[in-house]
């Protein structure tokens, strides 16, 4: 039982909340990486992505999104992001140290970059409006 | 893997739940009904618990106040048990470990005694001080009970969302 609680307590903020809930303003990062695993899942997606380091050790990140009706408005659909493809995420941190990010704009495989926030989260790039404003640097190509 | 957590699983993999997760609309939808259902289950039951704490309608029997306010109670009850439910098997398998999720089902189960001690003690002999303006102390303990866990069944499953 004891064991069940520490496990409780362990586990991951997974369900619906704002952006200042889960993850820290002041900790942007930008990673590159290959899709492992999509979680188009309510309230929020998940896409995790293996991300190499400067020494080439690799790690899991998960990179935490809008709805699946979010996204949609967005014109980002369910197979716009296929396991093995390699996206760009500019985004923020989680607060508890995890390898967890909010992707605030995510370039798709297609070259398409888009805003990755929950309406109304209160995070960057939220304005109020579905789209929301395009923060980030666009690629270089 | 305990049973429990295993069958949650199942429930999250199922495709009927998958669809609900996976939806651009329906899962807020659903969302939203639960809300509101629970609006009609907390407010209908508060009329009659303010009702046995002397605070509201006090010239009117509480026998009549609970027959006029019941029907939608229930109702109320019944459409959110099904939406929670349908909720519940869209993220079950992030439910299981979720504390404020277990916190919710605990207080649901505490909110359900609640009402069974009520009619099988003090109730059944309503009829006694159905009238009066201020119901028996043990009424009045079961309807702060009553309020005090339905409002705790609310803030817990508020919280699901944060933990």
């Amino acid at each position: 039982m004891l064991a069940c609680v520490v496990t409780l307590a362990a586990a991951p903020a997974y369900a619906h909340h704002s952006f200042a809930a889960e993850f820290d303003i002041t900790k942007p990062v930008r990673l590159v990486g290959k899709v492992t695993r999509i979680e188009w899942s309510n309230p929020h997606t998940y896409f995790y992505i293996d991300v190499a380091d400067a020494s080439g050790k690799v790690a899991n990140w998960a990179i935490e999104g809008a709805s699946p009706g979010a996204l949609s408005r967005r014109s980002w659909e369910k197979d716009d992001l296929k396991i093995g493809q390699t996206v760009v995420v500019e985004g923020y941190r989680a607060k508890n140290g995890s390898n967890t990010a909010n992707g605030r704009r995510v370039t798709l495989p297609d070259g398409r970059a888009l805003y990755g926030g929950s309406p109304g989260d209160g995070g960057p790039g939220d304005n109020g409006t579905d789209q929301g404003d395009l923060p980030g640097t666009p690629i270089a190509k | 893997m305990p049973i429990l957590q295993h069958l949650c699983q199942l429930l999250y993999d199922s495709s009927f739940g998958t669809m609900l997760r996976e939806s651009n609309n329906a899962f807020s939808v659903i969302e939203s009904i639960h809300v509101l259902s629970i609006t009609l289950v907390f407010g209908t039951i508060a009329i009659l618990d303010l009702r046995m704490l002397g605070l509201i309608l006090r010239p009117i029997a509480v026998t009549r106040v609970a027959r006029s306010v019941f029907p939608l109670t229930w109702t109320g009850f019944a459409i959110s048990f099904i939406t929670g439910f349908l909720l519940f098997w869209a993220e079950s398998a992030k439910m299981y470990p979720n504390s404020a999720f277990r916190t919710k089902l605990i207080l649901l189960a505490l909110v359900g005694l609640n009402p069974l001690i009520f009619h099988t003690t003090v109730y059944r002999r309503v009829h006694k001080w159905e009238a009066l303006h201020l119901a028996p102390w043990r009424a009045r303990a079961a309807a702060i009970a009553s309020i005090t866990l339905w409002s705790g069944v609310i803030i817990a499953g508020r919280a699901i969302a944060y933990f």
